[in-house]
């Protein structure tokens, strides 16, 4: 009923952890994995291990959440043995989340995790807040071209998603990253925002600016899902933000997601947010008489006559 | 967001511990519950309720590095201090009847100041075990003799108190006094040794532990205790004797901010 192929990738249901959620250890893997989650994202790891920012790099605002974590990771190296234990100790697909300041240094880690059995790969091309990285290298087509090109190269014919960014020209950007062999999108990473106390009278995170989150940003998830969809067709889509139940996940299938990832709902809703919203999609395909998940996918795109 | 709090007084408890009393205005804490502290264009850092009563706040704030030495160089009287939470899963109270102790080392005695005042407000009783690098570090003494039956002490140095380290004075205790349960908090190392002690005796034990934390509402994962994937901002920051025997690494390792292992 809720099962789903994504670029080859067999899904017991379409929920993905979002990157950077519960993303650093094998045990918190598991524990999304018994939480109902259909495949599991790793936080985005670069060549060389990164402290991030300093805190605060979090903030809830009351309408969604603002961070600056800085891509914290311990770097591919390191990761290594923790994405042993990751394959060891779940059965849901493991996709590994890609970042890096270079071409050369995204084929770097996208060897590494293919050499450890990560089932596929997400380009991270869209983080809003660290200088020379993520959505910075998105912007210049040439350098995402050779990122992908590298990155398909090193991946052993696992499957490759490109996160996209909703700031810059990501019809432009995809169109060319299908051309080059990308299996497909996961779209959006966090809106680049910015937060100010009052009685501080001052930035709140260290690093001023961060990335936004949470149910305020899915208005312009869905958009971009929307406009990837109409665009692209049944090219697969990982639609991600904003996404807090079975209602939400639904909208971002509808406009052409053909699984969804859950993020920030985890702070407000816990790890229970995943088997409430696959109890939610079951009572909605029986009661809306439909028989698999898969038949709503892009389904408000069928015009009025 | 977070709540701006004023600085009401400021105490020099010892020259490495400055007690903080807040006016606070937001949700109230329970014992073993912690904020996510911010000091503009400075830092954020995990600080315990050290006591909470009608609007005022109190934390011991141990000098450590960065943020701490900060706060004990500049903040005054009238300053703001930012807070957000209270955050975590605090000690869960003593059945009535339980001989209850408290063990703290350190800057440990802080969330079990407020657990021994909320103790005594409910009409319990508890002793407590305090212990220190030497007397001139040990704070908030009179005030675990004011809500707490027996103190013992114990110093490095032998400086005040019994000569020696928590686990060795705890062994002592533990034989006259027919203890079942145990709060415990401080140095990680000590706190391992007291687990093993306690181990296979039937006492409850809880601690409340401390790691690296960046988002304080269990999404980032810098805080998780391996291989059980608990977050200690979230499921914790206290955890049962059978949670803690578990851990990877107790009192040995933990993860940096990079997520990286490294010693204690
Ligand atoms: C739940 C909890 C409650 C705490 N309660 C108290 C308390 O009541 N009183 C008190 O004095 N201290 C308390 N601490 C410890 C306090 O958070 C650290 O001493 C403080 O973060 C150090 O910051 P710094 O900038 O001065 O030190 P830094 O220069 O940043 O680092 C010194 C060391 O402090 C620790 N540390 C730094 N940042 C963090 C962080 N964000 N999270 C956890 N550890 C960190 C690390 O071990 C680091 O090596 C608590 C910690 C936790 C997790
Ligand atoms: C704390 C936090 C950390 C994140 N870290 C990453 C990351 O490392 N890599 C990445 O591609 N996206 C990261 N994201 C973005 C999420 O994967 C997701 O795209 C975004 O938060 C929108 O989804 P949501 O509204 O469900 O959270 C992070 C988000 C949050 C809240």
């Amino acid at each position: 009923m809720l099962q789903v192929e994504l670029a080859g990738l067999k899904l017991r249901n379409p929920l993905i952890l979002a990157s950077g959620i519960l993303g650093s250890s094998a045990s918190l893997a598991l524990r999304v994995e018994e939480a109902g989650a259909g495949a599991y994202t790793t936080k985005t790891i670069t060549r060389d291990p990164r402290p991030g920012y300093l805190n605060p790099s979090f903030i809830d605002l009351g309408i969604g959440y603002l961070n600056a974590i800085g891509l914290a990771n311990p770097g591919i190296d390191d990761f290594a043995e923790e994405l042993d234990l990751m394959k060891k100790a779940v059965r849901i697909p493991v996709i590994l989340s890609v970042g890096g300041g270079s071409p050369e240094e995204y084929e770097y880690v996208v060897k590494i995790g293919a050499e450890r059995g990560a089932d596929a790969f997400e380009l991270n091309l869209s983080c809003p807040h660290v200088k020379g990285m993520g959505a910075e290298l998105g912007e210049d087509l040439d350098v995402a071209l050779e990122i992908i090109r590298r990155a398909r190269a090193a991946s052993g014919g696992r499957p490759i998603f490109l996160k996209l960014s909703a700031h810059y020209n990501y019809l432009g950007l995809a169109e060319e990253a299908l051309k080059a062999g990308i299996s497909g999108f996961t779209a959006i990473n966090t809106l680049r925002g910015l937060a100010i106390d009052v009685y501080a009278r001052a930035p709140i995170l260290s690093n001023v600016y961060g990335g936004y989150s949470g149910p305020p940003i899915k208005p312009v998830a869905l958009r971009v899902v929307y406009e990837l969809y109409e665009n692209f067709g049944k090219v697969p889509i990982i639609g991600v933000g904003g996404v807090d139940s079975w209602v939400s996940a639904l909208e971002m299938v509808l406009a052409g997601a053909s699984a969804v990832g859950v993020g920030s709902a985890i702070a407000a809703n816990g790890f229970e947010i995943f088997g409430e919203i696959i109890e939610g999609l079951r009572k909605y395909l029986e009661t809306e008489g439909f028989r698999r998940i898969t038949e709503l996918v892009g389904l408000a795109h069928e015009r009025s006559v | 967001m977070h709540l701006a709090a004023r600085i009401e007084s400021i105490i020099n408890v010892t020259s490495t511990t400055k007690v903080y009393r807040l006016g606070y205005r937001g949700p109230s804490p329970g014992p073993g519950q912690f904020f996510m502290v911010w000091i503009p264009r400075v830092g954020e850092i995990p600080l315990s309720t050290a006591d909470y009563e009608d609007g005022e706040l109190l934390l011991a704030i141990t000098r450590r590095g960065r943020v701490t030495g900060y706060i004990h160089e500049n903040l005054r009287v009238g300053d703001r201090i930012y807070l957000r939470g209270p955050y975590g899963k605090g000690f869960n109270l003593p059945r009535g009847g339980d001989k209850t102790l408290l063990v703290g080392g350190g800057a440990g005695a802080a969330p079990l100041l407020f657990l021994a005042e909320t103790i005594r407000e409910r009409g319990g009783r508890c002793d407590a075990l305090l212990g220190f690098r030497s007397g001139d570090e040990a704070f908030f003494l009179e005030e675990f003799k004011r809500s707490c039956g027996s103190l013992f002490l114990a110093t490095d140095d032998g400086s005040m108190g019994s000569r020696g380290a928590i686990p060795d004075v705890l062994r002592q205790i533990l034989g006259e006094r027919g203890y079942d349960a145990i709060y415990l908090c401080g140095p990680e190392p000590m706190m391992a040794e007291v687990a093993d002690l306690v181990r296979g005796t039937g006492l409850r034990l809880e601690a409340s532990l401390e790691r690296y934390m960046r988002c304080g509402v269990g999404i980032c994962g810098t805080c998780v205790l391996d291989p059980l994937g608990l977050r200690v901002c979230r499921d914790g920051p206290v955890f049962p004797l059978e949670v803690i025997v578990r851990i990877d690494g107790f009192g040995r390792w933990w993860r940096g901010f990079d997520s990286r292992k490294t010693p204690i």
